[in-house]
C-alpha cells in the first residue's frame, strides 16, 4: 500500500531531509493529483485511518509521536554494543580478588587511589568487612524493559553481595551502607585499572548520599553512548523485613550523637527514610519481574513510558533527590494497569493521557496508593506510611515507599503540571505535542518569582532552630534534605492564598572521580525556589488573621512574630493582622519577597544575605521616578484618568454642529504599554522663547533642549451626516474646521489651553498634552473609490486609505483590546514595556512597529501553554525573548486569539491560507480575530535581515540573562542585555547630551543631566502652550534617512541614546554604471577606463555633521571595517 | 583624494564641486547639463536656457542655488524636485496649509536663466574651485536652529486657517450646488438617443452601480439555486460525499507528512 510505505520507509524520510537541506526549508500546500486523491481506498488504509481516529488525537500527532520515539529510543546496533560491553564487565567483576577481614573502620587495605564514596560521620562504627566476589550480577531496570531513552542511557546492574560479608545487626547505624560503599570502592579500585573503560566514577543514586553507585563508561567513541551503573545489593532474605517497618528505629541516637552511654528510658525515634533506603536494595529484582510482567504484550507501555519520561525531563522533575524518576513513573503505569485504568490495547499516547489524568486527579500526599495485595495482615498499613512520609506509593512487597524522598511540594508540582497538560491536550487550538513534549520548562521561565538560597550550609542552623534532630539522624546527617520539606511548608503557609504553587529545585550532586573525597551536603550548590502567583491576591498589602480573643490568635502571632499587630477593622472586629509596607505597584509585587525573607529569618535563622531574590531585578530599566522606587504604573493610571475626563468633556461639548459619537485613545500609554509613561509637566517661561501673541513657547537655541512632551493621540469620531461632503479634499477642510472649533469650545467651556492645527488639535490638560484628531467613518471609503471605465464604482485599497483605516479604525480597536487584556493580567503592560525597552536598547526600535511588539507580548498572555500566564514582568520578558528566538516565522503564522474571537476551524483556515500565500506575506505574520489575512502591524517592518538580527540578539540575551539569574553567587549586572554591541556598526554619530530631551531614560541613567525647563504640574490654568513633540534627534534621524536611506541604515535608541549607529548597505557600495536616477550622494569616477558611480563617503560623513549642527558631538568613522 | 582626478563626468555633463562651508574638506559633485526636451514645448523649463542639475545636497535649497548660479547670468527661476519631472508643470492651486510637501534628501533642480549664455557659463564653473552654499553673508541654517525654525513654522494661525477653509468650502458648495442644479435639470429628460439617466436622487433609485452591489446579487442567485438542490438524496451523492471525505483525509495526511519531514529536517524532534 503506497501510503503506508511512504510513511514508514526510511527512503522517504531521508528524501525529505535532503529536500529540506537543499533549499531553505519551507512548507508548501500539498498537491495530489485527482487520480491519487480519489483512488479507491484499500482496507489497510482504512484501518490506519480508523486507528488514528481512535487511538490518537490526529494523524499529525501520531506522526509526531512516532518521530519523537524514533529519536529517543535506542537503536538495535547500539543495543548489541551495549550487550557486549555488559558481558565484559561481568567477567571482570567475577575476577576481582577477595580481601582479608578487617574492622569496618580500618580502611588501610584500600589503595590510596580510591576514597570511600561515603560521608562517614560519625566515623566509628562496629562491624567487620571483607571483599568477596559478587554472588550474582543482574541487569535490572529500564534497559531490559526497553524503556530507557536518550540522551542519558543508563544500564543498571544489581551486584548482589555474598552473604558471608554480613554479620548480625548490620541493619543498625549505617553498617550496611558502609559495607556497601566499601564493596563498591574495592570494585572501583580494580576496574579503574582496566583499559575497557574511559571513566570510572562515583555518583549518588538520585542524590541520596547514603546510596553511592559506580558509573562505568566504555572507551573510545562510544563513551557518550551508555553509562553502566553498578548498584550493590544484599542477598535475598538477609534482613528480616519486620525490622524495617516505617515506625522502627535502626539508627541509635547515642551512636549518632557520639555519646558513650544511651540515656535511660529514652525512646528511640523511628527512622523511616533510613529503613526505606535499605529496603529499596532488597527489592530491585522483584520490581524488575513485576514490571516485565506488566510490559509483556503491551507495546503501548513502552511508548507511553518513553513519552512520560520526556515529559518529566522537560519539566526538570526527573533528576536529583526526591525526583519523580523514570522508575517511579513505570511503577505508576504498572499500578494503573493493575487497577485496570489502563488496558493493554492502548497506544502510547493513551497511556500518557491516562497517567496524566490519574496524576492530575489523585493527591498521593493525602491518599496514598499501594501495589501490595492484601494478604499479610502483619504488614504496615497505608496510614503508617502517611505518618512518616509526605507522599505515599507502596510497592508490591508492601514494605517500600517508592516516593519516600519526594516532598509534598514536588508532588503537587507534578500534579499541577499534569493538570495543566490535560487542559492543553483537550484544547484543540494548541499544538499539544510541541507544547507538552518539545518545550523545556526551566524554573526561570516557569515561575513568576524565583529565589535562591545561596549558602545551603545555613540550613544546618535551620535544622537546629526547627529542632529536627531526629529527622537529621534518619537522613544520615543530610541537613539539606531534612530541612527542605519544613522550609517549603513554612513558606507555603506564609504565602497561603498568594501562591498557586511553590516549588523547589531538587538537590543534585555531580558525579566525582574515585580518587576524590565524596561531596559534602553543602556541595549541592544553591537551592532554587519558584513561586507561581494568584494574580488577584499576590500583591495584597494586608494579611488578616483571626480575632484577637480567638485561640488561633496566638498561633498567628507566633507564626508572624513581631510583624503581627492588633488592628481594628471597618466592621468593628479587632483582629491580628500583618501589614506589609508597599506604596507603588512595583513594591507591592515584591511583598512575597518580604514574606519569604521575614519567615526564613524568623523561623529558620537564615540571614537575608543568604537569600538572593530574583523578582524585579530587570525593572530598573523602566524605572521612572527618582525618589520613590516605582515603575510608572501609577503614572499610567493617572494618564488614563485624565483621558477619561477629557473624553467625557468631549461627549458633552455644546455647540458643535455634529455630535461626537466615540472617543478612542490610540497612544500606547492609553493601553498601558508606553515604555515611559508621560508625566504631568508645566513649562518654565524663562527657559523658552515666548510668543505671547500665539500663547505658546518655543525651544530656545541657547538653552538645552526642553523636556520631551509626548502628544497623547486620541481619535474623535464625529457623527455621520448628509452634511459631510463626499470629496476627499473637502473632507480635509471640514476636519480642519472641526479642529479649530473643538479648540475654541474646549477653551470656552472648560478653560483648557488648546493649539489647533490642520490635522489635529493639541489640548493641554492636567499637565499632559492630548492630540485630538477628528475622524469621519466614510472617509477611508471615499479614499478608496475608483470608477471603472464601465462606470461601476469599485473600492480599492490605496496607501492613503490604508493609513487612515489603520489610524482611525484598527489602532483604536487594538488599543481597547489590549486595554482589556491589561485588566485581566495586571503585568501585561509592564511586560510590554520591558520588551519594548529591550528592543529599543538594541537600537532596533525603529525597525519594528510598537503594535507588533505589544501583540507578541499579548500572545504570551493569551496562549501561555505550557506555562501559566505571567504574573511578573520578569518572567514575561524571559518568555518574550524565548518566543522571539524560537518561533518559526517562516512556516507558521502567529495566531493571537484576542477575546476568543477565533474558532478552531478559523485557525486551520488561517494556517492553510498562510501556507498557500507564504511568499507574498510579510516575514512576520501575526493574525488576530479582526485581522486574519493581512498582518497589518508587520506589513512593512521588520525586514528579513532585521528579523534575523532580532532573533540572534534575543537568543543571546536570553542565554546571558538566564545564566546571570541562575547564578546567585556572582554579582549580577542584568542590564548587560540592555547594552547593545556597537562593534557591529560602520559609523557612530555621537550626540550632545544637552540636545537629547529624553536623556534620563537611558539604560544607564546618567547621574547628572541637564535642566529641561519644566516643573511638576501645578494647578495654574492660564499658561502658555508648552513645546510638544519636539525631539531634535528624531528630526535629525528623519533628515538622515531622507537623504541617505539607499546608502545606509540608521539605528538609534529613542530612549535617551547617546549614539546613532550607521550601517552601510553593502550593495550600494559596489561601483555602478551612471544613471540619472541613481546619483544621490554619489560621485563619478573611472574604474578600468569605465565611468562608474560610487558613494561620496567623505562628503557624506561631513554631511552627517552639517545636518546635525549643534546636536552632533563627533562622527566616528570606523574605516577599518570598510573600504571604498 | 585629489580633486583634479575626480573631475570626470559622464557625456554631456559637467561636474561642479560644491561644499557647505569653508570648514568642510570634501565636496559633493553637482552634475549639470543643458536641459533637453525630446518633443513638445516644456513651458516651465524652456530649452537652451535651462540648466539641469543633479545631486543637489539636502541643505541646498532653491535660494542657495539661485545665489550660486547668479554669477553666470541672471537666474529667472529655480525649481527643486525629487526626480526629473518630464513635461510642463501645470500651475496648481497651492494652499498654505493643505497638501504641503517639503522636499528632503538629495534633489534634482532646473535652473532657468534669462539668457542661454548662463547655461554655458554654469558649465564652465567646473574648472573653478568648489562653490560654497553657506557663506557669512548668506548663512544656511541646519541642525538645531533649523529644527527650531520649522517647529515655529508648524504653528498655524487659527484665523488664517479658518479664512482659507471658509473660502474653499464656499467654492466647493457652489460647485456642488451647480452640479446638483444641472442634474436636477436633466432628471427624467431623455438625451439625443433617447436614454434616461437614473440617479439615486430620482423617484426610482434602482441599484447603485458598485462592485459590492453586483456581488450581492450574484450571491443571492447562488443561494436561491442551492436551496432548490437536494442533498444526499441520490445514491451517487452519498458516494460522492464519502469519496470527498477520504480525499480530504488523504490530503491532510499528505500535508502532515510534509510537515513532519520539514520538522525532521530542522531537527525539531530532539527534545533536548
Amino acid at each position: 500500500m503506497a501510503m503506508e510505505a511512504m510513511a514508514g520507509s526510511p527512503e522517504a524520510a531521508r528524501g525529505g531531509r535532503r529536500r529540506g537541506e537543499e533549499a531553505a526549508p519551507a512548507l508548501r500546500p500539498a498537491k495530489l493529483s485527482r487520480a491519487e486523491l480519489y483512488r479507491p481506498p484499500t482496507s489497510e488504509e482504512l484501518s490506519r485511518l480508523k486507528e488514528t481516529e481512535d487511538l490518537f488525537h490526529s494523524s499529525l500527532l501520531r506522526l509526531q509521536i512516532e518521530e519523537l520515539l524514533k529519536e529517543v529510543t535506542l537503536k538495535e546496533t547500539k543495543k548489541k554494543k551495549i550487550d557486549a560491553f555488559l558481558c565484559e564487565i561481568n567477567s571482570l567483576l567475577n575476577a576481582i580478588p577477595e580481601t582479608l577481614e578487617t574492622e569496618l573502620t580500618d580502611q588501610a587495605w584500600l589503595s590510596k587511589g580510591v576514597k570511600v564514596p561515603f560521608l562517614q560521620v560519625p566515623f566509628n562504627v562496629k562491624g567487620k568487612f571483607r571483599f568477596l566476589p559478587p554472588a550474582e550480577l543482574k541487569v535490572v531496570g529500564s534497559y531490559l524493559l526497553g524503556t530507557c531513552i536518550k540522551p542519558e542511557v543508563n544500564v543498571d546492574v544489581a551486584v548482589t553481595m555474598p552473604r558471608e560479608i554480613f554479620q548480625d545487626k548490620d541493619n543498625l547505624n549505617q553498617r550496611y551502607h558502609r559495607k556497601r560503599a566499601l564493596y563498591l570502592a574495592h570494585i572501583a579500585q580494580h576496574l579503574s585499572k582496566e583499559k575497557l573503560f574511559s571513566s570510572v566514577k562515583f555518583a549518588y543514586m538520585n542524590g541520596n548520599h547514603l546510596k553511592p553507585i559506580l558509573l562505568l563508561r566504555p572507551q573510545g567513541k562510544d563513551e557518550k553512548m551508555v553509562t553502566v551503573r553498578l548498584h550493590a545489593c544484599p542477598p535475598p532474605d538477609l534482613f528480616k523485613a519486620s525490622r524495617f517497618y516505617p515506625n522502627k528505629n535502626n539508627v541509635r541516637t547515642a551512636w549518632f550523637m557520639e555519646q558513650s552511654i544511651p540515656k535511660e528510658g529514652f525512646i528511640e525515634p523511628p527512622t523511616p527514610h533510613y529503613n526505606n533506603s535499605i529496603l529499596c536494595d532488597t527489592v530491585l529484582l522483584s520490581h524488575l519481574h513485576f514490571l516485565s510482567n506488566a510490559a509483556a504484550d503491551f507495546p503501548g507501555m513502552k511508548d507511553g513510558l518513553a513519552l512520560l519520561k520526556v515529559w518529566l525531563n522537560q519539566r526538570q522533575l526527573s533528576k536529583g533527590l526526591g525526583c519523580f524518576s523514570g522508575f517511579l513513573i513505570s511503577m505508576l503505569v504498572a499500578y494503573l494497569l493493575v487497577k485496570r485504568k489502563i488496558v493493554k490495547m492502548m497506544s502510547g499516547y493513551q497511556v500518557l493521557r491516562s497517567t496524566l489524568q490519574f496524576l492530575a486527579t489523585t493527591d498521593l500526599s493525602e491518599t496514598g496508593i499501594s501495589l501490595a495485595k492484601d494478604v499479610d495482615a502483619s504488614l504496615p498499613i497505608l496510614n503508617d506510611f502517611h505518618q512518616v512520609f509526605e507522599v505515599v506509593f507502596v510497592d508490591p512487597s508492601g514494605l517500600v515507599n517508592l516516593c519516600a524522598d519526594v516532598t509534598a511540594s514536588k508532588y503537587h508540582q507534578v500534579q499541577f503540571e499534569a493538570k495543566r497538560s490535560m487542559e492543553i491536550l483537550d484544547d484543540r487550538m494548541v499544538d499539544g505535542f510541541q507544547v507538552l513534549l518539545m518545550t523545556a520548562k526551566p524554573m526561570l521561565r516557569t515561575f513568576d518569582h524565583v529565589f535562591h538560597l545561596k549558602h545551603v550550609s545555613k540550613l544546618q542552623g535551620a535544622c537546629k532552630k526547627m529542632e529536627l534532630l531526629n529527622e537529621l539522624m534518619d537522613r544520615g546527617g543530610n541537613y539539606v534534605a531534612t530541612a527542605l520539606p519544613f522550609i517549603v511548608s513554612l513558606l507555603t503557609r506564609g504565602l497561603a492564598r498568594r501562591a498557586l504553587l511553590l516549588a523547589h529545585s531538587l538537590p543534585q550532586v555531580p558525579e566525582w572521580p574515585i580518587d576524590a573525597e565524596p561531596p559534602k551536603h553543602k556541595d549541592v550548590g544553591p537551592l532554587t525556589f519558584g513561586i507561581l502567583f494568584v494574580p488577584e491576591f499576590a500583591a495584597t498589602v494586608l494579611e488578616k488573621g483571626p480575632q484577637a480573643d480567638h485561640p488561633e490568635a496566638l498561633d498567628f502571632r507566633t507564626f508572624w512574630g513581631e510583624k503581627s499587630e492588633l488592628r481594628r477593622f471597618q466592621d468593628g472586629s479587632i483582629c491580628e493582622a500583618v501589614l506589609w509596607e508597599a506604596d507603588t505597584v512595583c513594591q507591592k509585587r515584591l511583598i512575597p519577597e518580604q514574606i519569604v525573607r521575614h519567615l526564613l529569618k524568623l523561623h529558620a535563622d537564615i540571614p537575608e544575605s543568604s537569600i538572593c531574590y530574583m523578582g524585579a531585578s530587570l525593572e530598573s530599566v523602566i524605572r521612572t521616578g527618582k525618589k520613590v522606587p516605582g515603575t510608572g504604573e501609577e503614572a499610567m493610571v493617572s494618564v488614563v484618568c485624565s483621558y477619561d475626563d477629557l473624553s467625557r468633556k468631549l461627549w458633552n461639548l455644546k455647540g458643535l454642529p455634529l455630535t461626537v459619537t466615540a472617543v478612542q485613545g490610540v497612544h500606547p500609554a492609553l493601553r498601558y504599554t508606553d515604555v515611559f509613561p508621560p508625566i504631568p509637566m508645566k513649562p518654565i517661561y524663562s527657559f523658552h522663547t515666548r510668543i505671547r501673541t500665539k500663547h505658546l513657547l518655543l525651544p530656545s537655541e541657547e538653552k538645552p533642549c526642553p523636556a520631551y512632551v509626548a502628544p497623547l493621540k486620541i481619535i474623535c469620531h464625529m457623527e455621520g451626516s448628509g452634511q459631510w461632503p463626499q470629496d476627499k479634499e473637502a473632507i480635509k477642510r471640514i476636519k480642519a474646521a472641526f479642529h479649530l472649533q473643538l479648540a475654541e469650545l474646549l477653551q470656552q467651556q472648560h478653560q483648557l489651553v488648546c493649539r489647533p492645527a490642520v490635522t489635529h488639535t493639541d489640548v493641554y490638560k492636567d499637565g499632559y498634552v492630548f492630540r485630538l484628531q477628528v475622524a469621519y467613518h466614510r472617509e477611508p471609503l471615499i479614499l478608496k473609490e475608483v470608477v471603472t471605465p464601465e462606470g461601476m464604482l469599485k473600492y480599492q485599497d490605496t496607501e492613503a486609505s490604508q493609513q487612515l483605516e489603520m489610524e482611525t479604525l484598527h489602532l483604536p480597536y487594538l488599543t481597547s483590546s489590549l486595554h482589556g487584556l491589561q485588566q485581566q493580567h495586571p503585568v501585561f503592560g509592564s511586560t510590554c514595556r520591558l520588551a519594548k525597552r529591550w528592543i529599543s536598547a538594541q537600537l532596533l526600535g525603529d525597525n519594528i512597529s510598537e503594535e507588533c511588539v505589544d501583540l507578541l507580548v499579548a500572545f504570551l498572555f493569551v496562549h501561555p501553554a505550557p506555562f501559566t500566564p505571567p504574573s511578573s514582568p520578569q518572567v514575561g520578558f524571559l518568555r518574550f525573548l524565548d518566543l522571539l528566538a524560537t518561533f518559526d516565522w517562516k512556516n507558521n503564522p502567529l495566531i493571537i486569539n484576542l477575546n476568543a474571537g477565533l474558532t478552531d476551524a478559523d485557525c486551520t483556515e488561517i494556517k492553510s491560507k498562510f501556507l498557500a500565500d507564504r511568499s507574498r506575506l510579510p516575514v512576520m505574520f501575526i493574525a488576530t480575530p479582526k485581522d486574519r489575512w493581512s498582518s497589518m502591524w508587520t506589513r512593512e517592518q521588520p525586514s528579513v535581515q532585521i528579523l534575523q538580527r532580532l532573533l540572534v540578539l534575543a537568543s543571546e540575551s536570553l542565554r546571558a540573562l538566564e545564566e546571570q539569574l541562575m547564578d546567585p553567587l556572582n554579582s549580577q549586572d542584568v542590564k548587560m542585555v540592555f547594552r547593545p554591541p556597537l562593534d557591529f556598526y560602520d559609523v557612530l554619530i555621537h550626540l550632545n547630551p544637552n540636545q537629547i530631551p529624553r536623556h534620563l531614560e537611558n539604560v544607564d541613567r546618567p547621574v547628572k543631566s541637564f535642566f529641561r525647563g519644566v516643573v511638576k504640574n501645578s494647578t495654574a490654568t492660564k499658561i502658555l502652550f508648552p513645546v510638544v513633540d519636539y525631539d531634535p534627534v528624531q528630526c535629525y534621524l528623519q533628515e538622515l534617512r531622507d537623504a541617505f536611506s539607499d546608502l545606509a541604515l540608521f539605528f538609534y535608541d529613542k530612549h535617551g541614546g547617546e549614539v546613532i549607529a550607521v550601517l552601510w548597505k553593502p550593495l550600494s557600495f559596489q561601483p555602478q554604471p551612471f544613471k540619472v536616477s541613481n546619483m544621490k550622494g554619489r560621485m563619478v569616477t573611472t574604474l578600468n577606463n569605465e565611468l562608474v558611480c560610487v558613494p561620496n563617503v567623505e562628503a557624506i560623513l561631513e554631511d552627517f555633521e552639517v545636518l546635525g549642527e549643534g546636536l552632533v558631538k563627533n562622527v566616528e568613522a570606523r574605516t577599518e571595517k570598510w573600504t571604498i | 583624494m585629489a580633486p583634479a582626478n575626480e573631475r570626470v563626468a559622464p557625456a554631456g555633463f559637467a561636474a561642479l564641486a560644491v561644499k557647505f562651508g569653508e570648514r568642510q574638506r570634501s565636496p559633493h559633485w553637482l552634475l549639470v547639463k543643458e536641459h533637453q526636451v525630446r518633443e513638445g514645448a516644456d513651458t516651465a523649463h524652456p530649452p537652451r536656457r535651462t540648466l539641469f542639475v543633479l545631486n543637489v545636497p539636502p541643505y541646498c535649497g532653491a535660494d542657495s542655488l539661485s545665489r550660486l548660479f547668479a554669477r553666470c547670468g541672471h537666474v529667472q527661476s529655480v525649481e527643486v524636485c525629487e526626480k526629473p519631472t518630464p513635461g510642463e508643470k501645470k500651475e496648481k492651486h497651492t494652499s498654505k496649509f493643505f497638501n504641503r510637501k517639503s522636499a528632503t534628501g538629495f534633489q534634482v533642480a532646473y535652473v532657468v536663466f534669462r539668457k542661454p549664455a548662463g547655461v554655458q557659463a554654469a558649465k564652465a564653473l567646473s574648472q573653478e574651485g568648489p562653490l560654497l552654499i553657506s557663506t557669512e553673508s548668506h548663512p544656511v541654517k541646519t541642525g538645531i536652529s533649523k529644527w527650531i525654525d520649522s517647529y515655529a513654522a508648524s504653528v498655524v494661525d487659527p484665523e488664517e486657517l479658518r479664512a482659507e477653509v471658509d473660502a474653499y468650502m464656499q467654492d466647493y458648495d457652489k460647485k456642488i450646488a451647480e452640479e446638483e442644479a444641472k442634474a436636477a435639470k436633466e432628471e427624467g429628460i431623455p438625451d439625443e438617443e433617447g436614454w434616461v439617466k437614473v440617479t439615486r436622487k430620482g423617484r426610482k433609485p434602482g441599484l447603485p452601480r458598485t462592485e459590492a452591489a453586483n456581488l450581492r446579487v450574484l450571491e443571492k442567485e447562488k443561494q436561491k439555486r442551492a436551496r432548490k438542490e437536494l442533498l444526499n438524496f441520490y445514491a451517487w451523492q452519498h458516494r460522492e460525499t464519502k469519496r470527498e471525505h477520504i480525499a480530504q483525509l488523504r490530503k491532510k495526511f499528505e500535508e502532515d507528512k510534509q510537515r513532519i519531514a520539514l520538522m525532521r529536517a530542522q531537527r525539531k524532534f530532539r527534545p533536548y
